[in-house]
């Protein structure tokens, strides 16, 4: 294949609830779609991110137990990832990776455990209720529509700077209030949705894709990668 | 015995004899009614019986049925519930429609939902518990699995002085202090290396010091011989073990429990656990290996989870599948078959199902390609999204059908190019099914347990 792209699954071993490894074999099928070979490697405990290396970053969600020491030994790699995520390195973060990348999230039990606030979000915890369901939203400005699950007991509230994934059309998004799901930054896409999200988004695959691509790739021509069409799954 | 616990009884009992007469059911209903008039019946109708509780994700079904073939090699009578009767009130129902015994005390064999095991502690002090495994289940439903185990654990610190038998490849059972004692079983039948889990494997921390654990060898999932290479956490000493696989097809299994040959009539690896479990709880009371081989290698009923249809000539093995582990399981299962065979995916998303069909990404569909399957077919109300995973499978276009009615989907299968079709389906998709088939005469009405 012609392009390569380097693809840090952060706490692959830890964080992979809800089938949110299938976000990985979604990239890997547009992927290959467009001519790029993805190559794909754990980041979990005691290993350093090498912002250098990686051309995207996966967070997926986690079991409350393993989500608290994720979030100890993440502070070794905050200066890291938020550089990562500064210099517009694309990474999708899910549920608990999306909320880690905030400033903080309190649990069911009503800790308050540290992200690394590379994002400006915060999340709280709600009384012996989740948000469970079949959730629509839309983007706006890109017009698109995503569908996925969603299945969380925080409330995250977006900060400075952020703007939303989309807007809720139906589901309950973010916090339940102000309408909107996940979070915007640079080339960072958070989101509550299961399904897997970009299983049944393909829209949204292509865009991390080409991101990712342009990066690496500043002078290749990429338009027959931009005219992928992308076939409706779900 | 108070009156109260004897008119519920009688109520119960009653009501049973009714249902059961003129309805052709009831299974829960007598229990409902026994505890609504005595809350405490559970304490009255099990006081007399030594009880086995067999409680754990997947593989409590088999486990039970099994260990209760087993100890009838030694014991006259054995009671247990039936199939689905898991909960506190089918429970109550299965004593109520006991017959009355004389002579040596009776053992109730019992299989236990997770939750309700605290229920049935609250009256009955088993002589023994049994944990098969704990998995990631329908997290729309279940919790995740350190809360599983704390729930079981709750109902266990009611009863300290019954033994558990557990299975010591699973961490999680070694992860809390317990003042009850304890017997492991487990699989010593592998050369010895340093490996981890693969990454999308659940509950791989050590429960000591929150390192990845590591193992000398693995069965699957996150099952095998673990230990921690930071603070050396590991694997307890086993008393039952696996020393030998034989032979495994998609039908039976050959083995060897502590170097006795074995054989059960049912595929799987996670199958040989259940036996294991069956016959860790013969040894413990004192059923002979020699009586263990009998009891498997008798009665063939008991395996009937896994139903064979004969559809005009296409052999089709029924499997449920639920939970990504088993369905990992099934996968690894039929990949052992030596001829070929075609693949049928049924996917429904109702509440017993499972609402979110996230899961079934955590599924190695990707092995598919690889085996000698020349036909797939994807159905059910969500076959798009096994249609899709399929696909990013690697599943070729070419071999490939989208057939999302049930009752094309049995057309279709008469079409196959293989003599073997396996059909994995979510439980209401086995369900509808098996009603359509029903109608049509190739398999008689009901689950068929």
């Amino acid at each position: 294949m012609t392009y390569e792209l380097n693809v840090a699954h952060l706490y692959g071993d830890l964080m992979n609830t809800y089938g949110d490894v299938g976000n990985i074999l979604a990239l890997n099928y547009y992927a290959k779609q467009m001519d790029v070979k993805l190559n794909v490697e754990v980041v979990s405990l005691g290993q350093p991110f090498d912002a250098n290396k990686y051309d995207m970053g996966f967070f997926g969600g986690g079991q409350d137990f393993e989500q608290v020491i994720v979030s100890k030994d993440i502070q070794a790699k905050k200066a890291a990832l938020t550089d990562f995520i500064e210099d517009d390195g694309p990474v999708l973060a899910i549920c608990g990776g999306y909320q880690l990348l905030g400033h903080y999230y309190v649990d069911a039990k009503g800790d308050k455990i540290p992200g690394i606030g590379a994002l400006d979000h915060y999340t709280l915890a709600q009384d012996h209720n989740r948000f469970i369901g079949d959730i629509v939203i839309k983007n706006e400005e890109t017009g698109e529509t995503y569908h996925g699950f969603e299945n969380h007991q925080g409330r995250t509230f977006l900060g400075n700077g952020e703007r939303a994934l989309g807007n809720v059309l139906e589901g309950k998004g973010n916090n339940g209030e102000d309408g909107t799901e996940g979070a915007i930054y640079k080339n960072t896409f958070c989101s509550y949705f299961h399904g897997p999200i970009l299983t049944r988004n393909g829209n949204l695959a292509k865009r991390l894709l080409i991101a990712a691509l342009k990066r690496r790739y500043p002078d290749a021509d990429l338009t027959t990668q931009e005219a992928l069409p992308i076939a409706a799954t779900f | 015995m108070t009156l109260r616990s004897n008119f519920a009884a009688f109520a119960g009992r009653s009501s049973y004899w009714f249902l059961h007469t003129f309805m052709k059911g009831g299974s829960s209903l007598p229990g409902k009614i026994t505890t609504k008039i005595d809350p405490d019946i559970l304490k009255h109708l099990g006081q007399n019986y030594d009880v086995i509780v067999i409680t754990g994700t997947n593989g409590k079904t088999l486990t039970t049925a099994l260990t209760v073939r087993v100890l009838n090699q030694k014991y006259d009578h054995i009671l247990t519930n039936p199939t689905g009767s898991n909960m506190e009130q089918g429970i109550v129902t299965t004593f109520l429609r006991a017959p009355k015994v004389k002579g040596a005390r009776p053992i109730a064999v019992l299989e236990v939902d997770e939750a309700n095991v605290i229920k049935v502690t609250k009256y009955i002090k088993p002589k023994a518990f049994v944990f098969t495994n704990i998995f990631r289940d329908q997290m729309d439903r279940y919790g995740e699995i350190y809360t599983t185990y704390q729930k079981i654990l709750d109902g266990v610190a009611l009863a300290p002085e019954a033994t558990i038998i557990a299975n010591g490849d699973a961490p999680i059972f070694h992860s809390k202090h317990l003042p009850n004692p304890m017997i492991f079983y487990g699989f010593a039948h592998e050369a010895e290396h340093d490996i981890k889990a693969k990454p999308n494997t659940d509950g791989v921390l050590c429960p000591n010091c929150q390192h990845i654990l590591h193992y000398r060898y693995i069965t699957y999932s996150n099952l095998g011989k673990y230990f921690c290479p930071n603070c050396g956490f590991e694997r307890p000493e086993l008393a039952y073990t696996v020393t030998k696989l034989n032979e495994l097809t998609p039908t039976s299994s050959t083995f060897e429990v502590d170097h006795n040959p074995m054989k059960i009539e049912i595929g799987g690896l996670y199958n040989i656990y259940n036996a294991l479990a069956a016959y860790a709880v013969g040894r413990f009371l004192d059923v002979t290996p020699a009586q263990i081989e009998t009891a498997f290698s008798e009665d063939k009923k008991v395996f009937g989870r896994q139903e064979v249809i004969n559809l005009d000539g296409k052999q089709v093995t029924l499997i449920l599948v639920k939970n990504p582990v088993g369905l990992n399981q099934v996968l690894d299962m039929i990949s052992t078959d030596k001829a070929p065979f075609s693949f049928v995916g049924l996917l429904n998303a109702n509440y017993a199902d499972g609402i979110d069909t996230s899961w079934i990404w955590d599924g190695n569909f990707e092995q598919l390609p690889h085996l000698n399957v020349p036909a797939f077919i994807t159905g059910g109300e969500r076959y798009k999204d096994i249609t899709f995973r399929l696909k990013v499978a690697g599943v070729p276009d070419d071999k490939h059908q989208v057939v999302p009615e049930l009752k094309d989907v049995i057309e279709k299968i008469k079409t196959l190019p293989t003599e073997h079709v396996y059909v994995l389906a979510t439980y209401t998709a086995v369900l509808q099914l098996r009603k359509l088939l029903a109608d049509q005469g190739y398999i008689k009405e009901g689950m068929g347990e």
